[in-house]
């Protein structure tokens, strides 16, 4: 008996096959970066972290040109006899929404917001020197072995061992006042991003340097290898894609160690020259000339502010290695 | 997963911070507690110092604690100038002269010290007389002799090797050029001519001219004996020899200096002293802040700099009645001020320096020093009103308009060639909380009308001998400004203007005179004052002020007031008005 098909007849006869599909939509394979996107997507406390991130780099890139001047004296919003700010937990008002300074009355959302924009840039680039020259020399150990690999691996064990805070403060005293075409800050910064850029390349070395050692006995290598590639083809162009994960996941935490580091170093008188604002600095004049004990607010300004953005950065790049690496689930 | 990371973030953020604030303190520091001590009875009020001695006692024993921010220029009683140092050498030497120990102005009589009277002046002037005491002996039990004195005034010759101090023997004494003992080829190392030593207790000073202040120039420490066979030329400091109530018995460069009774020092000899704690420790290189926690704490018994607390010190004092019980807020004599460098460009052409005298806002510059209340009201010139001389004049409306003239500025930036401004660098002491204040003030207001100052910190202890002081640093590195204090050398206008701005005051270090002025219309007028007498010699002193601010070769800040804090565990204290601070020599401590 036949069994009645359901043929749609035509002029043109029947339609050619269409592809099989799940509620309408076509069934693909969901790329890695996909896969961890969603797992990120899920990790609501590593998107609250991102958020903030975001946020923070908006305000150190716009807030600048939308705040006042930070370095304005306002005399007249200091007790003349006492010093300190006229008014409720630091002279908050609609003109001054963090309150202002003792003593100067320079307004602290301004000084927040511009020394954002120091700390985050050179914790920013220092942390791309630290991942350049991390990667580079942490690949080569992991893969080239031998004599190489120890090198580089007691080199990594001689610069983690360096008194990093140290050298910081006693080279802050011996800069000249320019060099190599830059003056004032601009010399400072770029000597904070070296030094803190520089030392802490080991940090990255070794992790890339595990990871390249395991990746290196996988078999596209071997492929490719026996394909004729020689050792920087197989670095640059085989192994390096590989690292991108692990390489991102590091440098997001990098960088709010490298934030508190050049904290640490404004607070300790070798960050940038005054007036400029930055957060250690602000944390410093706070506890070193005692207004932590008349105007509290000034303090926790500041370290509330380094609190968070380390927290933030923290958590999103902890947020990251999760989705990233499955073996850590 | 998620709460291991936000612990380990917290962690993070919390060691460091924690590390942070380890870093920061320094070792004076046992820890402060939030409890106001009471106070012992006695006449402790606020205030009482000044015109009473507060605490008075003859008990003995007990550890007196100072602490000091920064370091001295040096504790070599023949190469030191700042105020604190010259009030604290009296608990290790005897110069010739000193002031009366007694609180308000009493304590502006000059008396002998070392010396038996105030000297004799022969009729035409230039010779001047005095005997010293017999039987005074340095710590070692050698008996001083007028020898010993005459060395400690040629030591003061070599700048090269003792850079600080006044400049007033080459200046007033014949044989300047003398080129100090330690190039010195005479006999028992005595090549200095214009001082004789006719016997073991006599002294004859040879004058170019006369000069009837020259007691007070003896009253400086530097006429305190120096043993010659004793002198380590500019290791001296580590160990001077004593012939006061105390001695050195420890003392670590930049750290701490220890302080014992002085066996061989005889209490009649030396009555503007006394020996009462049976050891004295400084504590230097102290936060302020740190420092003022410790004395309210009590961990801490007087700050030696005597310059005041701190601006977070002060507010908690002023409004804490049983902490302001134990403060003083004396007006100390003591003329704040910004030197503006003369031999640095712009600032070479006067236009440009009144440019800076218009724009500065003075009440900035006040609030950095503590306020109208405990920092002194703003002025207008350079000599404070305490000063037998003080005219009030304003040339460049400090007054008038305290906040700064930016309108005159600008015009005046115009007249120098300059209309949008200039750079320029600016020195001050960076362990000095109230000079760093002033510093940054003063860079925001100059920054209204163009003007770019870089601030640059020195540490106090070398400031004048290799800084500020040093004139070809100050040229070499193009800066134009130097933060900068004055308290009369002795209460009349020429020692308090001398050094200044006379053109022979200029030294190659330890320089006073930082604005290198050196007009002749001034340093005429300091010549004739000396033929002058009475009136017509007071009125001098007004007429060099005024010519100096026209110069506009210093910014004046405020007649200093302070607000200086004493534990009340302390005994006889007391300001000593000529230092403007408490009495070092005769303070005690209830152990």
């Amino acid at each position: 008996m036949a069994v009645p098909i359901d043929v749609a007849t035509g002029p043109g006869g029947p339609e050619p096959e269409a592809p099989l599909s799940v509620a309408g939509k076509a069934i693909e394979g969901r790329s890695l970066g996909q896969i961890a996107w969603m797992r990120l997507r899920r990790d609501k406390v590593a998107m609250g972290g991102g958020v903030v991130v975001i946020f923070l780099i908006l305000v150190a890139i716009i807030g600048p040109h939308l705040v006042q001047n930070p370095d304005t004296f306002h005399p007249n919003l200091i007790n003349p006899t006492f010093l300190r700010p006229n008014g409720f937990f630091g002279g908050i008002s609609l003109a001054h929404p963090l309150g202002v300074e003792p003593e100067t009355g320079r307004d602290l959302l301004a000084r927040i917001v511009v020394g954002a924009q120091y700390s985050l840039l050179i914790a920013f680039f220092s942390t791309v020197l630290a991942v350049v020259i991390g990667t580079f020399f942490g690949v080569i150990a992991g893969y080239l072995g031998g004599w190489v690999d120890s090198l580089i691996a007691r080199s990594m064990d001689v610069f983690l061992a360096f008194p990093l805070l140290v050298f910081a403060l006693a080279l802050a005293g011996v800069i000249p006042s320019s060099a190599f075409g830059l003056s004032g800050n601009s010399l400072r910064i770029a000597v904070l991003i070296f030094v803190i850029g520089f030392f802490n390349w080991p940090y990255m070395g070794r992790i890339i340097r595990g990871q390249t050692l395991s990746l290196r006995e996988r078999e596209f290598v071997d492929a490719a290898r026996s394909l004729g590639a020689r050792t920087p083809y197989i670095l640059f162009r085989e192994l390096l894609p590989n690292l991108v994960a692990p390489i991102l996941v590091y440098a997001t935490l990098l960088i709010p160690t490298n934030i508190l580091f050049e904290a640490a170093l404004d607070y300790l008188g070798v960050g940038l020259y005054v007036p400029t604002p930055t957060w250690g600095q602000m944390l410093s004049s706070a506890v070193q000339n005692g207004y932590y004990s008349i105007d509290p607010e000034y303090m926790l300004v500041p370290g509330l502010t380094i609190f968070i953005t380390v927290m933030a950065f923290n958590l999103f790049g902890d947020g990251l290695r999760d989705a990233l690496d499955p073996k850590t689930r | 997963m998620k709460r291991r990371s936000i612990f380990a973030a917290t962690a993070t953020a919390a060691a460091a911070a924690l590390l942070i604030s380890a870093c920061s303190s320094s070792s004076g520091s046992s820890g402060s507690s939030t409890t106001t001590p009471t106070s012992t009875t006695g006449t402790a009020a606020f205030n009482a110092g000044i015109t009473s001695v507060v605490n008075p006692s003859t008990h003995k024993g007990g550890t007196l604690t100072y602490e000091v921010r920064g370091t001295p220029d040096s504790f070599d009683p023949g190469n030191t100038y700042y105020a604190w140092v010259l009030d604290f050498d009296h608990l290790y030497t005897m110069p010739l002269f000193g002031y009366k120990s007694c609180p308000g102005s009493c304590g502006l009589q000059l008396v002998p010290d070392l010396a038996t009277n105030m000297g004799t002046t022969s009729a035409n002037g230039l010779t001047y007389t005095v005997q010293i005491q017999p039987d005074v002996k340095f710590e070692n039990g050698t008996v001083v002799t007028s020898q010993d004195v005459k060395y400690a005034i040629e030591r003061t010759y070599d700048r090269s090797v003792l850079a600080n101090g006044p400049t007033y023997y080459q200046a007033l004494l014949t044989d300047p050029t003398y080129p100090g003992p330690y190039k010195d080829r005479a006999k028992n190392l005595m090549g200095l001519t214009a001082i004789d030593t006719p016997n073991a207790t006599t002294l004859v000073f040879h004058l170019q001219a006369p000069f009837p202040d020259l007691p007070y120039v003896l009253a400086f420490p530097n006429t305190a004996p120096v043993l010659p066979s004793a002198d380590t030329g500019s290791n001296y400091q580590l160990h001077p020899l004593s012939t006061g109530p105390y001695m050195f018995k420890s003392y670590t460069l930049n750290k701490q200096l220890i302080l014992v009774p002085n066996p061989n020092w005889n209490a009649s000899t030396d009555p503007n002293a006394e020996q009462l704690a049976s050891e004295i420790v400084v504590n230097l290189n102290i936060n302020q802040a740190d420092l003022d926690n410790n004395l309210i704490a009590g961990n801490a018994d007087i700050d030696a700099y005597g310059a005041g607390v701190g601006p977070a010190a002060q507010a908690r004092i002023l409004s804490t009645p049983s902490l302001k019980a134990d403060a003083d807020n004396p007006i100390n004599g003591f003329a704040r001020f910004v030197y503006l460098d003369t031999k640095v460009a712009p600032l070479t052409n006067l236009h440009c320096r009144e440019a800076i005298e218009y724009a500065a806002n003075k009440t900035t510059m006040q609030t950095a020093w503590g306020g109208p209340v405990a920092g002194g009201a703003i002025a207008s010139t350079i000599m404070p009103p305490v000063i037998v001389g003080y005219k009030s004049f304003d040339y460049y409306n400090a007054l008038s308009q305290p906040n700064g003239d930016l309108s005159a500025a600008k015009a005046q930036l115009a007249a120098c060639g300059q209309p949008n401004g200039f750079t320029t660098a600016m020195a001050y002491r960076s362990d000095n909380p109230q000079e760093t204040a002033e510093a940054t003030a003063l860079q925001a207001s100059l920054a209204a009308v163009g003007i770019k100052l870089t601030l640059k910190g020195f540490p106090s202890g070398p400031y004048y001998t290799n800084f500020a002081g040093d004139p070809a640093y100050m040229s070499s590195h193009n800066i134009g400004l130097a933060g900068g204090g004055w308290g009369a050398d002795w209460p009349d206008g020429y020692g308090f203007l001398d050094e200044l701005l006379n053109g022979n005051a200029i030294a190659p270090t330890g320089n006073t005179n930082i604005s290198m002025e050196n007009d002749p219309v001034i340093n005429n007028l300091f010549t004739k004052s000396s033929t002058l007498s009475g009136a017509a010699r007071t009125a001098v002193w007004a007429q060099i002020d005024e010519q100096a601010m026209k110069d506009a070769v210093i910014l004046p800040a405020v007649y200093q007031k302070t607000l200086l804090y004493r534990n009340p565990a302390t005994t006889n204290v007391y300001v000593q008005t000529y230092y403007g601070m408490y009495n070092y020599a005769v303070m005690g401590v209830n152990s």
